[in-house]
């Protein structure tokens, strides 16, 4: 990363208090989740087996093959769940100088907490009444697609509750080695590309086709939602439209959201770079990576990279990123001429 | 891709719009299957009007360069494989020639058309 002088004084910063305060309120309300169903099967204690089952085979009879007593499954759940959510919130803790940053880490403490709570209510219900854990059956797979897909809904919420940031315009000009276009006085410019591919998207496609495939040859029609929620769900992580005008650069997926927008007078110098999803950001679409940068990368390589007022940061993978830079650097700049 | 308005030129400003797709179709920034902005994005983005999209679209099409359908938006149907290389390398020692005897861009472009409406 290129450095660049900052923009004010440095002795307040801000976004720490924001973040502080997201962090806090989310990895409670994760582990609310938690705890509150913990208390649920706690209170199950006198209809459950002793001990429980804990683990399934994966054959075709889905006999358990794993057993725990009930205070090994309550304390494990716990621990793995406070781990999560002390991982995810330092995310936001001390990398939370963008509120996309802050967004995403408060969504993902809250879903962890809330993935927990669905498996463990989902496992230890069906083994009420059971005197023997090995005549549990397994849970359907219909819970464990609602364990990772209800705590989307408090996810989303815990995302949007996170306030967004003040504007923090700068009248900075463009630094004079930043690409440009040429353009003539009163000339208007517009650069719109769209984005995606990658991997993501092979597998988005092959796991759509395999469960339209599935959903006929079983004559399970309930099933054809699956292919319907992943076909939105790609479309919404791994295909963008990316536009640079005088306003500023926005990003937006193929179904419209998410969204996101750089003003023109918070750009502070805009580069093509190449970006590796996996190595930088652990996997492709949306995502938060290393020192909290903000990715939108559905695939890895050529990608537009905007320094941001505030010591933020956007990288998006995309064709002809220098143009698309060189025109934003020229907007950015012209709006500061005087 | 790029679009740009210059305001000051004389050239109208659908016209302006029209050229550029042919520009990016010979260059094959643009080629078969590739969708156009939204009429409303562009005219937005560009402050113009959106009935100057729209006529820029209409154009294109009535020349079968793109296919406008409703809820599609605009596709471009008429894209090469490579572009119009052959064109290009043509024009560039056209444009050398001109530059050699003098000719003022104007002047040039006045004589291509004249060449090409024959």
């Amino acid at each position: 990363m290129t450095t660049t002088p900052a923009p004010g004084p440095r002795t307040t910063e801000p976004w720490k208090a924001l973040a502080r305060r997201s962090t806090l309120w989310s990895s409670a309300a994760g582990l609310l989740l938690l705890l509150g169903s913990t208390a649920v099967v706690l209170s199950w204690r006198n209809d459950l087996p002793d001990p429980i089952a804990s683990h399934w085979g994966t054959g075709p009879s889905g006999a358990p093959n794993g057993f725990m007593s009930l205070t090994q499954w309550v304390t494990t759940l716990l621990a793995i769940g406070a781990a999560c959510i002390v991982v995810f919130g330092a995310i936001g803790w001390f990398w939370g100088k963008a509120a996309m940053t802050r967004r995403i880490s408060a969504a993902a403490t809250v879903w962890i907490g809330g993935l927990l709570a669905v498996v463990q209510m989902a496992a230890l219900a069906s083994q009420r009444g059971l005197s023997d854990a090995a005549q549990a059956h397994d849970t359907s797979g219909w819970w464990l697609a609602a364990s990772y897909v209800v705590p989307l809904v408090p996810a989303v919420a815990a995302a949007v509750l996170v306030p967004g940031d003040a504007p923090q315009s700068t009248t900075a000009r463009v630094p004079a080695n930043a690409a440009r276009v040429a353009l003539a006085d009163g000339e208007r410019a517009v650069w719109i590309r769209r984005t995606g591919g990658g991997p993501g998207l092979r597998v988005g496609a092959a796991a759509i086709v395999l469960m339209l495939v599935l959903a006929i040859l079983t004559r399970m029609w309930g099933l054809l939602a699956v292919p319907v929620l992943l076909a939105v769900l790609f479309a919404s992580m791994m295909v963008f439209e990316v536009r640079v005008d005088a306003t500023g650069l926005a990003v937006r997926s193929a179904i419209g959201w998410p969204r996101t927008f750089i003003p023109a007078d918070e750009v502070v110098a805009a580069s093509s770079t190449t970006v590796h999803s996996f190595k930088e950001f652990g996997g492709w679409g949306w995502r938060v990576g290393r020192d909290g940068r903000v990715g939108i990368v559905p695939r890895s390589g050529e990608a537009l990279l905007v320094e941001r007022t505030g010591g933020r940061s956007l990288v998006v993978t995309v064709d002809d990123s220098e143009t698309g830079a060189a025109v934003l650097n020229t907007l950015a700049d012209r709006i500061r001429n005087g | 891709m790029l679009w740009t308005i210059d305001p000051g030129s004389d050239e109208p400003l659908f016209a302006q719009l029209v050229a550029q797709v042919h520009v990016a179709l010979s260059r094959g920034t643009l080629s078969t299957g590739d969708r156009l902005p939204a009429a409303r994005e562009l005219a937005g983005s560009l402050d113009l009007n959106v009935h100057t999209v729209l006529r820029a679209y209409q154009e294109l099409r009535d020349s079968g360069v793109i296919d406008l359908r409703r809820g599609r938006g605009a596709i471009v149907v008429g894209g090469t494989e490579h572009g119009h290389d052959h064109v290009r390398t043509t024009l560039a020692a056209y444009a050398a020639a001109a530059r050699a005897a003098r000719l003022s861009p104007e002047a040039a472009s006045a004589l291509l058309k004249e060449e090409m409406s024959r």
